[in-house]
């Protein structure tokens, strides 16, 4: 039972440890900053140009849910829309290093870090991604390790440990 | 948390409130943070090992912080109307585990909990405490959808700058003072 969405996309076989994705960029409006926090973060210093100014954070910033999602957006449309992805498992070690502001851009890298097949769903590759986003200075945004699942082609393979 | 850092405990667990999903909503945010084929396309998703749409983990995320900062301002008045103070919560440092355990379909209704793990006095910043929170998420069946460990910053109520400080903080008060600094 091939799925014909994913059939010819990349699967965990196709997939190596220290692969690079290069993403995009992303360019952060007042509008984008403003419309996020309405929804999800509306805290004073994300909605309010003014108050902002006199918060911690200098200016107004994203929520850093919203920086968050524009990183995975960049690797879904580098990497994991060409991948038999099967979703994701979480993430570890979040850290909001500097606030993206007003009319910064977002862009960065993720690495493979590390490859494994799941014991109990043959089916399923445990892919960790690390990311290092960064703004247009080359500073540090945010760095996090995320964990989700890629289709294995062969799930009859012999698993790699055993085989050797 | 809308509690003064010296009021926290590690004992009680605040019911945050729930929200229910929708379609549209689902496919709203996945199509602008997370376009893949099982969080935007119901008949694509049909093919996936979920069996049909799911909403992006980051979505559900979203919605508890958004049902958190909803929770704390209620609180805020609430403490107001009783003549209290509210505490002051400040930015947060990061997100130490994050772990997806079950998926949200449209109409599931899901509710969010938060506990203290643990708190202790920043280093970093004089006069804030360094709270380590649980948000967890579940849906109608009790099943978990996420449990996350979340680092933020929360004010001390009893906070005594050192004399030094003290003298700087008047000092940057000052309009001639608050001048120089500009410059």
């Amino acid at each position: 039972m091939s799925n014909p969405i994913t059939k010819d996309r990349r699967h965990f076989e196709d997939l190596t440890v220290g692969e690079v994705i290069k993403l995009g960029e992303r360019h952060l409006s007042k509008d984008d900053i403003i419309s996020f926090a309405k929804q999800f973060d509306p805290l004073p210093f994300h909605l309010d140009e003014d108050v902002a100014k006199k918060s911690l954070l200098g200016g107004l910033a994203s929520s850093g849910w919203q920086t968050a999602g524009f990183s995975l957006r960049m690797l879904v449309d580098e990497f994991l829309n060409k991948v038999a992805g099967m979703g994701g498992l979480g993430f570890d070690n979040l850290k909001w290093k500097r606030p993206l502001m007003k009319n910064d851009t977002l862009t960065g890298t993720v690495t493979i870090a590390s490859l494994r097949r799941s014991h109990s769903h043959p089916r399923m590759g445990i892919v960790v991604f690390d990311f290092d986003m960064r703004n247009q200075n080359n500073q540090e945004v945010m760095t996090l390790s995320l964990t989700n699942l890629v289709e294995v082609r062969d799930p009859s393979a012999p698993f790699e440990e055993d085989a050797a | 948390m809308t509690l003064w850092f010296e009021d926290i405990d590690s004992e009680t667990v605040w019911p945050l409130g729930e929200y229910t999903f929708t379609e549209d909503e689902i496919i709203h945010f996945a199509k602008q943070y997370d376009p893949q084929y099982f969080h935007v396309d119901p008949e694509a998703a049909k093919h996936s090992h979920f069996g049909g749409l799911i909403a992006s983990g980051w979505h559900t995320v979203s919605v508890g912080h958004k049902v958190m900062v909803d929770f704390m301002y209620a609180h805020d008045d609430m403490q107001r109307a009783n003549g209290e103070e509210p505490g002051v919560s400040g930015p947060s440092p990061g997100v130490n585990k994050m772990e997806f355990k079950a998926p949200v379909r449209s109409g599931d209704t899901i509710r969010f909990d938060l506990k203290v793990k643990n708190k202790r006095k920043s280093n970093s910043l004089p006069g804030w405490g360094l709270l380590t929170s649980i948000i967890s998420a579940y849906n109608e069946q009790d099943e978990l959808v996420y449990r996350s460990e979340i680092a933020s910053f929360s004010k001390l109520r009893d906070y005594k700058p050192k004399l030094k400080e003290r003298v700087l903080l008047a000092m940057a008060a000052m309009p001639v003072f608050r001048k120089l600094l500009r410059k």
